[in-house]
């Protein structure tokens, strides 16, 4: 794709307007040949929940549902879909911790109903209210399309790849210029008076505005696996409870999901994570279970082991005092083929907004997994996309001009960083391994457990609050 | 400034009560912008989904220039009909003859304070109404504050503006609008007369004041009767 890396090379130099004209001189001639772009209210790029959340949210409201909107992906959105009937004995390693904010939304923009309900674990902690629902990601996805081919009008390119973006071109009757022009693998052009980058931490819609995205590697990967539990909670059925504990290496969490089954995120170094995905399925069982039950020192020593994990961790565990009830209930076995790993980061994009660019999701902002809070944070993003939108329409402004897009931004920024500053500093606190800080952890943790400020700014946002 | 006009025009429209024999708003509307400058208030009428057409005049050649270049980077204002631009006093604009083609919203903003003469402009504006229609404008009273305002501030002190721009004698008080179309027939019928103050406020830009028409900008609007 030698367009689409001439791009990125250019806008790396944002502040070269000289170069920059110049190749778009020359992609104008090349592409003189070429049909004229059609044109687009909004086009997507990404198919994931933020971007199939928005373009839901924009066919559902009535103010908008007169734009004309696209989709483009690379995926073959159809062939990922979690199909009708899939059995309950297996579940997607790729799990999210909904917010009922977030459900909250999709019930307003009509796709709740959708949702493989089976599939879906609400939990509650040690209240009687739900805090959160675990959801498999297709199962999001899979809702969101279900929705969106109900509503109709959507022009769906999938799956196909962006060949490159460039911006258009002025004749004396159309001006262009400030037009995102995106062409398709297939040859198709398309013009986009918004252009929505839902298209994740390496967001090639980011790097086309020139939007510069910082932050840092925590040299810590998220290790993540289906796993079947001995029962299906000390709370039964129908009280289920999510575990985190924090160790030294970062957080290792077990999530609820429907019947005996739980979603494992084990945050840890790149090379624990390298032990933990080489072993062998009961080794790896009894690892996350020692990862709930046994000393830090313990659990040094058993990842220093190529095998034999079983036979360690039994005998280690008859020397190590547990409350079961205040644990989750032990690990039996792990869904084959679900272990996998990805680093974790932190990003946050300078900017939401540029002319005719909105970013949303992990294309705007990649988050530290300990509280479940990424996904959530993209549906916000999508929701208030839509809102700030829809103010445009009422008002007749043009949806892509930098004043129309301004709420968006505003709203997102600040809730968005906040969240993410939290997320790191919670990290922070319990991977530091020595000096005092470490006597201050366990009360920081105790602190956060015994609904302190912490806990309730996290409830708050989990509810829908600002 | 502009998002506020279609906020206000749309209360007109929805809040005040209409006669039996006209229960519905009408599906599209025509708009008329007078002194529309470089268009903002006519691109972004012309952009809403239930408008069917708006005629933008300016009797200055050169901001009509920058209006019709601008418009070139929406291909949804080139579609024909949608808005066309005229070199053109409101003097200057022909009447039309028939009911159905006058204006459903004839636009008025930031212009009467600038006006000589207003009562005689008003008078030439007020033929181009539809019954029903509206007559929607936006100014500034003649008050201490909007003097201060006006023209110590934004041209003395500020310089935000030129010297020169505001004469503070132009100024029209909301009341004084209000006493004008009262005494009119065939206008502002079963309280179709409507004003909304609002103030700028720094960092968040123009905001909704009540009771602001009395000593500052507002908005004033007044319906043809059916």
């Amino acid at each position: 794709m030698p367009p689409r890396l001439r791009l990125i090379a250019l806008r790396q130099f944002p502040t070269r307007p000289a170069l920059q004209f110049r190749i778009q001189l020359q992609r104008r001639f090349t592409s003189s040949s070429a049909a004229p772009p059609e044109i687009y209210d909004v086009a997507c790029v990404g198919g994931g929940p933020a971007g199939l959340s928005l373009l839901t949210g924009l066919r559902n409201s009535k103010i908008t549902s007169g734009l004309k909107v696209a989709l483009i992906e690379g995926q073959d959105l159809h062939k990922n879909r979690l199909p009708k009937h899939a059995s309950l004995d297996g579940f997607s390693n790729r799990c999210s911790s909904l917010t009922p904010a977030s459900v909250k939304n999709l019930e307003e923009i009509g796709a709740w109903s959708h949702a493989s309900r089976p599939r879906i674990q609400p939990y509650q902690e040690m209240q009687p209210t739900t805090i959160a629902y675990m959801i498999e990601n297709t199962n999001i996805t899979t809702t969101l399309l279900s929705r969106l081919s109900e509503l109709g009008g959507v022009d769906i390119f999938s799956p196909q790849k962006v060949d490159s973006i460039s911006l258009g071109t002025e004749t004396p009757s159309l001006d262009l210029s400030s037009w995102p022009i995106i062409a398709l693998s297939s040859g198709k052009t398309l013009a986009a008076r918004l252009l929505v980058g839902a298209d994740g931490a390496n967001s090639p819609v980011r790097t086309f505005a020139g939007i510069p995205s910082r932050g840092f590697d925590y040299n810590r990967h998220g290790v993540v696996a289906s796993l079947k539990l001995s029962g299906p909670g000390w709370g039964g059925p129908d009280h289920k409870i999510a575990y985190q504990r924090f160790l030294p290496t970062g957080p290792i969490a077990m999530l609820p999901l429907p019947g005996n089954s739980a979603s494992l995120v084990w945050s840890t170094t790149p090379e624990r994570a390298a032990v933990l995905k080489s072993l062998p399925e009961h080794d790896f069982v009894a690892m996350v279970n020692a990862g709930f039950r046994l000393s830090v020192t313990d659990l040094e020593h058993l990842h220093t082991m190529p095998s034999g994990q079983v036979e360690e961790v039994a005998w280690r565990e008859k020397a190590t005092p547990i409350d079961a009830r205040s644990i989750p209930q032990p690990v039996t076995a792990v869904q084959s083929g679900t272990v996998a790993s990805f680093p974790l980061k932190l990003r946050h994009a300078d900017t939401y907004t540029g002319e005719r660019v909105a970013l949303v999701g992990d294309a705007a902002h990649t988050i530290h997994p300990l509280a479940g809070q990424g996904l959530n944070q993209g549906q916000g993003d999508a929701a208030a996309l839509v809102s700030t939108i829809e103010q445009a329409v009422l008002t007749g402004q043009d949806i892509g001009s930098v004043l129309a897009l301004e709420g968006y931004n505003s709203e997102r920024y600040a809730a968005n960083n906040a969240m993410l500053g939290v997320c790191d500093k919670l990290h922070r606190l319990y991977s530091v391994e020595s000096g005092p800080v470490v006597g201050l952890r366990s009360w920081g943790l105790k602190a956060v457990d015994a609904m302190g400020p912490l806990k309730g700014f996290f409830m708050s946002r989990a509810a829908g609050g600002a | 400034m502009n998002p506020l006009r279609h906020t206000f025009i749309n209360r007109c429209q929805t809040t005040t009560p209409r006669p039996k024999e006209y229960p519905a708003l009408p599906d599209k509307l025509r708009y008329l912008d007078i002194g529309c400058g470089g268009g903002i208030f006519a691109e972004s009428a012309a952009r809403l989904p239930n408008t069917l057409s708006v005629t933008a005049i300016d009797p200055t050649p050169e901001v009509l220039k920058i209006a019709e270049g601008h418009r070139r980077r929406d291909p949804k204002l080139i579609e024909e009909g949608r808005l066309t631009y005229l070199n053109t006093s409101i003097e200057g604009l022909p009447v039309p003859s028939q009911e159905t083609e006058k204006y459903d919203i004839v636009t008025l903003f930031e212009v009467l304070e600038h006006v000589n003469a207003p009562r005689p402009f008003l008078e030439s504006i007020l033929p181009h109404v539809k019954p029903g229609g509206w007559l929607v404008l936006s100014t500034i009273a003649r008050t201490w504050t909007s003097w201060v305002v006006t023209n110590v501030m934004a041209e003395d002190v500020l310089g935000i503006v030129p010297k020169g721009t505001h004469e503070w004698r132009k100024y029209v008080n909301e009341q004084e609008l209000r006493d004008w179309f009262g005494k009119r027939e065939g206008w502002g019928g079963v309280g179709a007369v409507k004003a909304m103050g609002v103030v700028y406020v720094p960092a968040l830009g123009w905001k909704e004041v009540p009771g602001g028409e009395g000593w500052g900008n507002y908005f004033f609007a007044v319906r043809k009767d059916f």
